[in-house]
């Protein structure tokens, strides 16, 4: 298999094959000219993965597998989305919900429920799907605040 | 912006390229219009609210660091 590189501010120059890359036609909501994405770990055995763009070296996201936080978390996909990502009954799939940490206070990590991206491994497709369900919040939060209330 | 007058059941057509997405106003009652849109399953149809929390959401996203990830 070929060997791929892009450069990232996060993670310097990266090698990576065809194969840990996911197109993202649209892009994802507000990015709409970063297309390709390379799936990194973040660190062996973590849950967490780096979408990194291929094309502009600033831009990645974090995600997660969202049953790390939600085990209960099944949307039901559009039509829209099922038809975008190509999938058949048949296609492997994989969801990501993307994370967010405010700079320096990892407590206050929240998941994008309502938009999480929704890969066809198959095709290596993948696509930022709009949840309209009002189980899961744009900001999930991850930890609950125990300890403040513990302290309190 | 473009702006059209349209009475219950008159819709409007748009068109870019094969794709033709026509909205339809349905009914008006007081302040609220219901509409339906007929378009092929590859468009995208979102209140405008969440489509724009979401993109919200990804640009604050994009600026997490990996040195806060918790273990």
């Amino acid at each position: 298999m070929n060997s791929l590189s892009c450069s990232s501010s996060r993670f310097g120059e990266l090698e990576f094959t065809a194969e840990d890359v996911v197109t993202v036609p649209r892009g994802l909501l507000g990015f709409p000219d970063s297309r390709e994405y390379v799936v990194i770990e973040h660190r062996e055995g973590s849950p967490f993965r780096w979408l990194q763009s291929t094309t502009e070296p600033a831009l990645a996201f974090l995600v997660v597998d969202p049953a790390t936080y939600v085990p209960d978390y099944a949307p039901d996909m559009p039509d829209d989305a099922a038809n975008q990502l190509q999938v058949d009954n048949e296609t492997t799939i994989l969801v990501y919900t993307i994370v967010t940490i405010p700079a320096g206070h990892p407590e206050e990590m929240t998941l994008n429920l309502a938009g999480p991206v929704v890969i066809n491994c198959d095709r290596q497709l993948a696509f930022q799907v709009v949840l309209q369900d009002e189980r899961y919040p744009v900001k999930y939060k991850a930890i609950p605040a125990k300890q403040e209330s513990a302290a309190a | 912006m473009l702006v059209l007058t349209r009475k219950v059941n008159q819709s409007i057509i748009i068109a870019d390229g094969t794709e033709v997405v026509e909205v339809v106003v349905l009914d008006v009652r007081g302040e609220q219009v219901r509409l339906g849109i007929k378009a092929s399953r590859n468009v995208a149809v979102h209140r405008k609210e969440i489509y724009e929390q979401i993109q919200t959401a990804n640009e604050q996203a994009s600026q997490t660091s990996p040195s806060d990830i918790p273990e």
